[in-house]
């Protein structure tokens, strides 16, 4: 255990959150960078019950899977009490790019986004596992335009006829109708949900469905989508949480994204459905012609950034330069000693 | 003008013509020198009122009443932040009352009638309307610059245009000397009738303005850039939106995912659904329907989770 802990060396501080600090490191052995993620012990009562559910769930469920669009464990190690997590180093996340109004996202840029997303989504789906936390912070991209889905914290096995799930997961702003109703039985269409309220946010460059409590979320959900009926979601008044709304006609998608062309439209219009078995899963969406028509999805290395990233590899550029030429310049210098 | 008197050191313009009368936002005038001298240090107390005022919001005073001045001063501020239009409001009626409203207020600012109550209102108008005033700020901006545009553009259209009428006069002018020339010509030595050649010459004139006519002078298009290829106006603007860059990469296809399972292959989704597969699993509630589980998920995880690891591989150690 000791010679994991030598093997990563601490290069800063990157963020911490509700349950895990998470620091920038160097693995000693490969060179390469890595994100170490020290779970937080909690309280005396937390620490009773053992290792926090979510880095064990991130544990269990990580370590099966290798995909090029998920976040990769590269490693676990435990220090006295401590468990810590290593995963790839991803440069940003989704939301930062989203946010960044500097950038400008092109539907090429949207497209291999969303491709990736799917594609990780998809290799997830069919081992049977729902992410059920999907959101633009939980998607990090890379400096190569490499997105993968993190944060594995809520991930949980789906299929089984009779395990409960609970409603209460994925964030509120991408939580789906049924969730939001009360369903304990649920499967990839959640995650569905998600990407296409993502896919929103991708274009409208603000969060879609914003709400602020979980009735103002279906609220919102109903003001753009229509009231559901029982033709159009059959069972619908069987879920535990139902209740009936004050009746919103449905704005057509394209009065909403006005930029977005009639084969993206069409994409959205498969995934943002209110009942949940008519939402495309991740295999027919990727076959959709969006996808394949023009423009083809910006190549990795070429998608935007954000400002600060781009300085600093800006700023690493010059600084290889240097020690290129002041190592050139030393030679010469050894060379004029030597003689 | 000519009675101008500075309130602190008395001197006229009678004395001194020369002499420059500066106002700052307090609306007392003080002259020129007397701002140099107790300005020195950038701020200072107004000697009327005891104000703290800047040194560098004195301007020339331009009206012959300072009150005159201290309004507009006041006005230039109240409006910054009451830059409603008569398109934001639904009716006349609001749009008038909105217009007194603002009246009142610069006329209390003014006139040192309520002043904390007054500027209370600003402040909450302020606060109500945020959004508002930031959106309309940025909207007069642009539309500003889009009339400076078209003034330009209108007078590089005037411009052109004199320039075809002097030409055309020109060419005109010309014309007509040449046919005369070739009238007389032909006159001297043609054999033909005279009366005939004149009602030729004269069909000729007349066809070749009816074809003057038809070609209107082409305005030539809006000017967007300099001759140096530097592009201004509203094109240089959104130019800066449109850094699209083509990366045309390969285009995508889907290629479909298969996961290897150790073990024999599991049917697949049709055939769980057609071939009787769900009949031994328990079909889904009408509430576990409508969350968006279906029996044939679960037979079909069922399956494949029987069916895994069946073979016996060897694991690569890597």
């Amino acid at each position: 255990m000791s010679s994991k802990l030598k093997r990563y060396e601490k290069i800063e501080f990157l963020g911490e959150g509700q349950f895990a600090t998470v620091y920038k490191a160097r693995d000693v052995k490969t060179e390469a960078i890595v994100a170490v993620k020290k779970i937080k012990l909690g309280s005396r009562v937390d620490a009773q019950d053992g290792i926090n559910r979510t880095a064990l769930r991130e544990i269990k469920i990580l370590q099966e899977l290798d995909h090029k669009n998920l976040m990769g464990l590269l490693d676990v190690f435990g220090h006295m009490s401590n468990v810590s997590l290593v995963f790839d180093f991803m440069d940003t996340d989704l939301e930062v790019i989203i946010k960044d109004n500097t950038i400008i996202l092109t539907t090429a840029n949207i497209k291999s986004y969303i491709i990736q997303t799917l594609q990780g989504l998809e290799y997830l789906h069919m081992n049977w596992i729902l992410h059920r936390d999907l959101k633009p912070n939980n998607l990090l991209v890379n400096s190569n335009g490499v997105l993968k889905i993190g944060d594995f914290g809520l991930a949980k096995l789906y299929g089984s006829p009779n395990r409960l799930n609970t409603h209460q997961v994925v964030t509120r702003w991408y939580r789906a109708p049924e969730l939001l109703f009360g369903a304990k039985q649920y499967s990839v269409c959640i995650d569905m949900w998600a990407v296409g309220c993502i896919l929103a946010e991708l274009l409208l460059r603000l969060p879609f469905l914003p709400g602020e409590s979980d009735l103002d979320q279906l609220t919102r959900i109903f003001q753009v989508f229509g009231n559901p009926t029982e033709e159009n979601w059959p069972g619908l008044k069987m879920l535990s949480d139902y209740i009936e709304f004050k009746p919103f006609a449905p704005v057509p998608l394209k009065h909403i994204f006005t930029a977005a062309g009639d084969d993206l439209l069409d994409v959205i219009s498969g995934l943002l459905v209110l009942n949940p078995l008519e939402r495309t899963n991740c295999t027919e969406t990727l076959q959709k012609s969006f996808f394949s028509n023009k423009p083809a999805p910006t190549y990795g290395p070429k998608l935007p950034l954000p400002q600060n990233i781009r300085k600093l590899k800006d700023l690493e550029k010059p600084s290889l330069k240097r020690k290129l030429l002041e190592s050139a310049e030393g030679g010469t210098l050894s060379k004029r000693l030597l003689f | 003008m000519d009675d101008f008197i500075c309130p602190r050191c008395k001197t006229s313009k009678f004395q001194n013509p020369s002499l420059k009368m500066m106002v700052n936002v307090c609306g007392h005038g003080l002259c020129e020198s007397c701002v140099d001298l107790l300005f020195l240090k950038g701020s200072g107390a107004c000697p009327d009122c005891r104000i703290p005022l800047r040194r560098n919001n004195f301007r020339v005073q331009l009206f012959e009443d300072p009150v005159i001045e201290k309004e507009v001063d006041i006005r230039k501020r109240v409006l910054r932040d009451f830059n409603k239009k008569e398109e934001d409001f639904s009716s006349l009626r609001e749009y008038n009352d909105y217009l007194e409203e603002i009246e009142t207020i610069i006329y209390n600012l003014t006139n040192d009638v309520d002043i904390v109550e007054t500027n209370k209102k600003i402040e909450q108008y302020k606060r109500e309307n945020r959004d508002f005033i930031i959106k309309n700020k940025s909207k007069i901006g642009r539309e500003e610059y889009e009339l400076e545009e078209i003034l330009e553009i209108e007078k590089q259209q005037e411009e052109l245009r004199k320039n075809v009428i002097k030409q055309e006069e020109v060419n005109a002018k010309k014309k007509k000397i040449q046919q005369k020339e070739a009238l007389i010509d032909e006159l001297m030595f043609s054999n033909a009738n005279a009366k005939n050649i004149l009602e030729t010459f004269a069909q000729n004139v007349e066809e070749e303005k009816n074809r003057e006519e038809v070609e209107v002078a082409k305005l030539p298009n809006k000017m967007t850039q300099f001759s140096t290829g530097v592009q201004f106006g509203r094109a240089s603007q959104s130019i800066q939106y449109l850094p699209v860059k083509l990366d045309e990469g390969p285009l995508y296809s889907y290629k479909s995912v298969t996961i290897t399972t150790d073990g024999p292959q599991p049917p697949t989704m049709d055939e769980v659904l057609n071939k009787g597969y769900t009949r031994h699993v328990r079909s889904e509630t009408e509430q576990e329907m409508a969350g968006g589980y279906k029996a044939n998920i679960a037979c079909m995880r069922a399956l494949q989770d029987a069916l895994a690891g069946l073979f016996h591989v060897k694991k690569v150690n890597t």
